[in-house]
């Protein structure tokens, strides 16, 4: 369950920053179409971030520091929830660029904020069970410590 | 006595297990810190090759743009309406169709004067960055003197999102038919208004546009279609 659990968190993330990495400037704009920043904010942000949904994925794919990369995750999480949250509060009409895309949606399109909300909570409770229960089979932190238990 | 030996040896078992989880938590520390490193790191690194990717801020626009250098004006009159554009969306193709005429129209009055924005939001829906050389196009028919021609000409062949778009090649022919010559041609083929598109992109996105088509009457975000912009010049003037 636990490597279940790390293993799918870990191509969770592999496949958002992947979807987004490859235009960066279209990542920065999907950010910015959440208006909650500055433009300038907003580019930085939609730089950094597939690269850092890349590094959570390799260290969870591997299992190390599985902790704290279960941490992060869920912080993430968390501002992507409220982000999207408030987004739909705001009565904006966005794509929330998870996965690629972004920006505003065309006349006639309907946003998807619940399915969104509820998927990305999905992967909090992924993230939490890792948080509270970081070690799992098959991880280069389980190798390191010898199975005994550990607060990585 | 032994049982004294005995009680020593429990006590070096129990330091020795005492030192070893002791380690492991230095470790699992440490192993925490390099991470937390590693991402920030990586956070870096992707706004690092952002800066490396961002078009310059001068890049040269086509003669004729406006004075901000990212858009191109079509008539001269006194509302302004911004529009914002894709040539790969299908929307706005729509606009085009619906309300094409009616800019048209507005302009043939007097009425107002259309400052069209190509922008590139969606280079990842083709194979060959369709809406970077498609505007980048557009701009080298700008300098050709028939933007607007151009510019229907390429909603009207627009390819299907998803594939390689239209080449060069096609997107020279298209110019070629509304009689640009040679100079048109090395323009497309040569990317000469790629970074200026990239500019216009991103100034696009800086004014809060983060969709298309965006239709802005006098600086104020109108509907896009030609009853509520029709509706906006009237009241502007």
């Amino acid at each position: 369950m636990g490597t279940a659990a790390r293993v799918g968190l870990a191509l969770v993330w592999l496949y958002a920053g992947a979807s987004k990495v490859g235009d960066l400037a279209a990542a920065g704009r999907a950010v910015h179409a959440y208006q909650v920043m500055p433009y300038e904010l907003s580019q930085v942000v939609g730089a950094a971030l597939p690269f850092v949904e890349i590094t959570l994925g390799l260290l969870l794919l591997v299992g190390v520091a599985t902790r704290l990369a279960a941490g992060v995750s869920a912080a993430l999480l968390v501002i992507f929830i409220a982000g999207i949250a408030s987004a739909w509060i705001r009565g904006l009409a966005i794509d929330c660029g998870c996965f690629g895309s972004g920006g505003e949606l065309a006349a006639g399109e309907t946003p998807s904020y619940a399915v969104d909300i509820a998927r990305d909570v999905g992967f909090l409770l992924l993230a939490g069970f890792l948080l509270l229960w970081p070690r799992t089979r098959w991880s280069v932190d389980s190798v390191v410590n010898g199975g005994e238990e550990s607060d990585g | 006595m032994g049982k004294d030996r005995d009680k020593r040896q429990q006590a070096k078992r129990a330091v020795r297990a005492l030192r070893a989880q002791e380690q492991r938590r230095q470790r699992a520390l440490w192993t925490s810190i390099l991470a937390a490193l590693l991402l920030v790191i990586a956070g870096m690194i992707g706004y690092g090759i952002y800066l490396t990717q961002r078009p310059p801020a001068e890049a040269a626009p086509p003669p004729g743009a406006t004075a901000d250098g990212v858009g191109i004006p079509v008539g001269s009159g006194p509302v302004t309406i911004d529009v914002y554009a894709d040539f790969l969306c299908p929307i706005c193709r729509q606009f085009e169709e619906n309300a094409g005429e009616t800019l048209d129209k507005l302009v043939a009055e007097n009425k107002a004067t259309v400052v069209y924005h190509p922008v590139a939001f969606l280079d990842r829906y083709s194979t060959t960055q369709y809406s970077t050389r498609s505007a980048a196009a557009s701009g080298c028919a700008a300098e050709a003197g028939k933007f607007r021609e151009y510019a229907a000409a390429l909603f009207e062949r627009q390819p299907p999102e998803g594939g390689p778009g239209l080449s060069n090649d096609e997107l020279i022919a298209i110019g070629t038919e509304l009689g640009f010559g040679d100079t048109f041609s090395k323009c497309v083929s040569s990317g000469k208004y790629r970074s200026w598109t990239a500019r216009v992109t991103d100034e696009a996105t800086r004014r809060g546009v983060v969709g298309t088509p965006t239709v802005f009457v006098n600086g104020q975000p109108v509907s896009a279609d030609p009853q509520a912009i029709t509706a906006a010049v009237n009241a502007a003037q």
